[in-house]
């Protein structure tokens, strides 16, 4: 499946963080992380306003010790589409 | 650098579940070679039993199967082998591979020690053999002392020897020696489905049951103890629940996933799990033998239910299994076959670790549509599944069915491939558990449930006062007055 944008998701201890090598995006829940990758997008000007973004989150398994990813190799990934509206900022 | 699974093969060479699934193929394959006429697992060592102030090589120490072989060049020989597997593993998984080959070259030498150590005979031998070996006493405890005494081992150093844990860590893999020995084990399924199907038919069945109870009975009363006692966030409760109920750390890192949970809470909830595992593996098998020392299927599977990782289930089955047995020989008058209490804990836990990529996929779509309530926001993919399936179990019914299958073409094949598979399913995968016991013990430090608090009480409150007495209850329903085969 094609997305329009990758980036690569970890979590410090304290929020989100949606890395990409033009931006960085960030948030408490994911739900506000979604909200702010819309305003970095928006304000780079990455993709036209009031277009649909698909964008492929892949989780950074570095944020997870080594001797826990013995047990599973797999935590997720995630697949959103953004809604760009600068207005409201909406995620759909 | 990330690390991202984007692919159905994402891990096949990078993870110690494929790995697991590589070794025990590799060994079973070299057992088909007796069908050629080829003896590819005979070199191979085993322990054998020795008196205390008649210690000889010859008797402590023996090859499987090449007989004139020299018991060193035979121990060595092993030693070579599985090192350059071990550490062709450790390469394709990025471990430190100069670490990993100190750290796995001085765990192997302690387990053999231990080992050669548990087979003295007043720590082993059953009390109507005591004539045999010229004894006045002993403690019959089979081969439960070896266990006994590696994990003994491995927990002093994991709590008193911290730096040289630390250094042991990068080869102290419990979950992959034991995953690896399950593999094996499907060669002992085998030899079971051929000699009692109803048997083994049975033990299916109450797996099928056993996934119900872990899944729709233990999940709910933990989750609901944790959200309404315990005041846990949703999500917290979830990943609890799931490491409690289901198979442990992997449940907890599967659910955790599956709801988007912080990488903290399933990190937590494992460290919960590793070691209340422990406590579980030092008072179970003990207790479940001296309260129903008749009842061997009950007290195997009560542990499946109840052990939630699958290296401490297998390595509390094997020692269930070896006191059962040594205490049914002293005070029953009986003696059962070996493995087959071993066999009713793994199959049990089996059964549970096989549908948690199915849960997870449930706890995803009703973290989606329903708790967060944002339908269109994330894609749910029925890849998860995959994701999450215990890889080592395909590796376990792949050796299984085979085993089976060769077998039954005719009596010759049948015994010609049960002379090279007897290395393979007994010294190889009772080194591997030995390997599990000092390894889990080595990387077990007590001293990491401080500041655990609420977590760790709803863990002990959840595990001794719910799970483990319903485990027994069920387990007692679909297995009592069941039995091994007797010699």
């Amino acid at each position: 499946m094609k997305f329009d944008l990758e980036v690569r998701l970890a979590h410090d201890g304290d929020k989100w963080i949606a890395y990409h090598p033009d931006f960085e995006a960030c948030g408490q829940s994911l739900a506000e992380l979604d909200q702010d990758l819309t305003r970095c997008l928006l304000d780079r000007q990455l993709f036209p306003e009031n277009s649909h973004v698909t964008i492929f989150m892949a989780f950074d398994h570095n944020c997870i010790p080594t001797w826990i990813r013995q047990y599973a190799y797999h935590y997720f990934n995630r697949h959103i589409r953004l809604n760009l509206k600068s207005a409201s900022l909406k995620t759909q | 650098m990330s690390e991202m699974n984007r692919k159905w093969y994402s891990g096949m060479t990078r993870t110690e579940d494929w790995w697991a699934v590589w070794l025990g193929s590799m060994m079973f394959l070299a057992s088909i070679g007796s069908l050629w006429g080829l003896d590819l697992t005979g070199w191979m060592a085993k322990p054998g039993t020795w008196v205390w102030g008649a210690f000889s090589l010859d008797a402590a120490l023996k090859p499987s199967g090449y007989e004139n072989w020299h018991p060193f060049l035979s121990w060595l020989t092993t030693y070579l082998v599985f090192t350059s597997l071990t550490c062709l593993a450790a390469a394709a998984m990025k471990l430190d591979l100069k670490r990993f080959f100190a750290g796995w070259s001085i765990l192997f030498v302690l387990t053999w020690v231990i080992w050669v150590i548990g087979q003295e005979a007043h720590f082993k031998v059953p009390f109507n053999e005591f004539e045999k070996y010229g004894l006045s006493w002993g403690l019959s405890l089979g081969g439960g002392f070896s266990y006994l005494l590696a994990l003994s081992v491995g927990l002093i150093i994991g709590n008193f020897f911290k730096g040289t844990a630390d250094f042991l860590m990068e080869a102290a893999k419990p979950e992959w020696f034991i995953k690896t020995a399950i593999v094996f084990l499907g060669i002992k399924i085998g030899i079971m489905s051929i000699e009692a199907t109803g048997f083994i038919t049975e033990l299916v069945m109450t797996g099928v049951a056993a996934t119900f109870v872990a899944y729709m009975l233990f999940w709910p009363i933990v989750y609901v103890l944790g959200r309404k006692v315990f005041r846990l966030s949703r999500d917290a409760a979830a990943v609890l629940s799931s490491g409690i109920s289901i198979c442990g750390v992997s449940a907890a890192i599967a659910t955790a996933g599956a709801i988007r949970a912080r990488p903290v809470l399933p990190v937590v909830v494992s460290i919960l799990v590793v070691i209340f595992a422990m406590f579980e593996l030092i008072i179970l098998p003990g207790l479940y033998t001296a309260i129903a020392p008749n009842q061997p299927i009950v007290n195997g599977s009560a542990l499946g239910l109840t052990v939630k990782t699958d290296g401490a289930d297998a390595a509390a089955g094997a020692m269930l299994d070896e006191l059962m047995r040594a205490n049914a020989e002293a005070n029953l008058g009986v003696v059962w076959k070996e493995g087959w209490i071993l066999m009713a804990s793994l199959t049990t836990k089996i059964w549970i670790d096989m549908f948690i990529g199915v849960w997870a996929f449930v706890l995803a779509l009703v973290w989606v549509y329903k708790v967060e309530r944002k339908a269109g926001q994330s894609r749910i993919g029925p890849m998860e599944i995959w994701h999450r399936f215990p890889k080592f179990v395909l590796g376990y019914l792949l050796v299984w069915f085979s085993y089976v299958m060769l077998a039954s073409t005719g009596t010759e094949t049948a015994e010609a491939l049960n002379q090279t598979a007897a290395a393979v399913e007994g010294p190889m995968r009772n080194m591997m558990f030995m390997l599990t016991f000092v390894s889990i013990g080595v990387i077990t430090d007590f001293s990491k449930l401080k500041g655990m608090g609420k977590l760790a009480l709803l863990y002990a409150v959840a595990l001794f006062g719910i799970i483990a007495p319903i485990a027994y209850g069920v387990a007692w329903i679909f297995h009592r007055g069941m039995m091994p085969p007797s010699l």
